[in-house]
């Protein structure tokens, strides 16, 4: 069957076709095309990458304002003590090789109508296209006393790598034997689905080998254990059978670090260490630029084909803040850098883009120190539907094995190496 | 089979004004039974092999258990990929990624990764 798509400026959105038509892509003052990326994460240290190898004549310049990459694939290994917090630091010292201009800063404001992004240290830098790789923001009002909490050091919510994920450990070394850790997830959409039920299977498997009388309480905003959930709940029966206590519908509304009590809508648990993670949003750059345009204001809707918002021109956005229906992964930010680092490579060449970019989404959680199993889809653009539509076939597998650990740990070496190395 | 519209948008986009685009009405190829200009499916290419660096390693070179790509043989990779799609040939995920692609597509694939050396 031959398919027929319509005309490209009608498909690519009226931003594109604005950007196109109004005026020359390129800066005035080098003939160069410029892109500033904002956030070195899987998508922003990608997209960075990836216009530099493909295009060498597109100046790229890279915000970000911490000095290592804290790896957020790998952190609830840390938490259940099968790595050290050493093995998910990684160095962005490859990047300046590809011609990527660094600047250790934050950006705090971008005037769209000029085109230049504001920093936090004074910078004002100017853009032919902007990328926003933020990841994102944490809705901690919506759950009274986590902001306290958090700031008294009681609270974590361990969804951005780093001291978050430090502290968590220790506070789990610390709980006695007996003791009983709470781990909050919110309703979809929101990051990495599977994350917290990786969580609660390492955790356990540290509890398991060194204080065997204690219980993991799962209070889920979700119905049910959405991702993956046959196979986590074979391994939480086969390997901690009783020590993971999963209560769907149970959204947290309110923690008090004082009696240590997570009141959910339904419930009040008492606990020894308390593990929120909030609703997320996508991050403040984001809402400076006006792009989180869905109805409820929180994510970015994006042109399928080039990542451009369609409601502000030359901005674009990827990973977590997007908004789709693809699943918030470093896989998937990884892939929608590139398609979007593609994109732009063909644009500033004046040369029509893919029109029918594909999303491959793969995603391992381990369920002990020996198995692991994945999901993975795979989702095409369809021009004239204008979405990602998802196609047969996909989906997790129903139990984790030895095998799917090897190749979840070469899915950490890879994606880590065409991210950052 | 008609083959104008492609050769429409192609017209169209020329029409655009945009300085550097050479090709002009020339053959059409498909991307997954989609009328496109050679440039278009150049550009799905290179885009939907870096789908793969991510498991297979930057440029389908290996350095862990999930296996490389790079430099392998691309009637192999092709015969591969089909098997996966029908279930003849073991696999953790490569069935769901077979199932998502098409015979086009394993081919340009095949073809690109055989090329790195």
């Amino acid at each position: 069957m031959t398919l027929h798509r319509r005309d490209f400026l009608k498909y690519a959105g009226a931003g594109l076709a604005a950007s196109l038509l109004a005026r020359p892509a390129f800066s005035a003052t080098s003939g160069k095309p410029h892109v500033v990326v904002v956030g070195a994460g899987f998508g922003g240290a990608t997209c960075a990458k990836y216009l530099r190898i493909w295009d060498p004549n597109i100046q790229v310049t890279l915000i970000e304002p911490s000095d290592k990459f804290y790896s957020c694939p790998m952190s609830n290994w840390v938490l259940g003590g099968l790595r050290t917090m050493d093995d998910l630091i990684k160095s962005y010292d490859h990047l300046p090789g590809y011609g990527i201009k660094m600047v250790r800063d934050s950006a705090i404001g971008v005037d769209t109508d000029q085109r230049v992004v504001a920093t936090q240290n004074g910078g004002k830098i100017a853009y032919d296209r902007l990328v926003l790789a933020p990841g994102v923001e944490f809705m901690t009002d919506l759950i009274e006393g986590y902001d306290a909490a958090e700031a008294a050091g009681k609270v974590t919510h361990g969804y951005k790598a780093g001291p978050q994920i430090v502290l968590l450990r220790k506070q789990l070394e610390a709980m006695p034997d007996g003791g009983v850790f709470v781990i909050a997830s919110p309703p979809p959409p929101g990051r990495c689905v599977s994350g917290p039920y990786e969580r609660a299977s390492l955790v356990a498997h540290y509890f398991k080998q060194h204080k065997p009388k204690s219980k993991i309480i799962m209070l889920d905003g979700h119905f049910d254990v959405v991702s993956k959930g046959p196979m986590f709940k074979a391994a939480w029966k086969k390997f901690y059978p009783g020590m993971i206590d999963h209560r769907p519908y149970n959204l947290v509304t309110k923690v008090d670090h004082a009696s240590m009590v997570v009141t959910s809508e339904f419930e009040d648990v008492k606990a020894d260490v308390i593990n929120i993670i909030p609703k997320q949003r996508a991050g403040a750059i984001c809402g400076q630029a006006g792009v989180r345009a869905d109805t409820a204001g929180v994510w970015c809707p994006v042109n399928g084909v080039t990542y451009e918002s369609p409601k502000v021109p030359f901005v674009h956005v990827l990973g977590d803040s997007v908004a789709s229906n693809m699943p918030k992964s470093a896989h998937v930010s990884n892939n929608q850098a590139k398609i979007c680092a593609a994109a732009l490579v063909e644009l500033f060449n004046g040369r029509e883009p893919d029109p029918y970019p594909v999303i491959g989404s793969t995603s391992y959680s381990a369920t002990s120190d020996h198995t692991s199993g994945p999901i993975a889809v795979v989702m095409r653009y369809n021009p004239n539907k204008e979405a990602y539509i998802r196609q047969p076939g996909g989906g997790a597998s129903l139990e984790s094995d030895e095998v799917n650990f090897e190749y979840n740990k070469a899915w950490f070496e890879h994606i880590w190496a065409d991210t950052l190395g | 089979m008609k083959k104008q519209k492609a050769v429409v948008a192609a017209a169209l986009w020329l029409a655009t004004g945009i300085a550097g685009a050479a090709e002009t009405a020339a053959p059409v190829c498909l991307i997954a039974g989609w009328e496109n200009p050679p440039s278009v499916c150049a550009a799905h290419t290179k885009s939907i092999a870096a789908t793969c660096f991510i498991c297979h390693g930057p440029n389908g070179k290996s350095s862990a258990a999930i296996p490389g790509l790079a430099g392998q043989d691309k009637a192999y990779l092709i015969a591969a990929m089909k098997e996966y799609r029908e279930g003849k040939r073991e696999s953790t995920v490569m069935k769901k990624y077979a199932l998502g692609y098409d015979d086009s597509e394993y081919e340009s694939l095949a073809e690109f990764f055989a090329a790195i050396k």
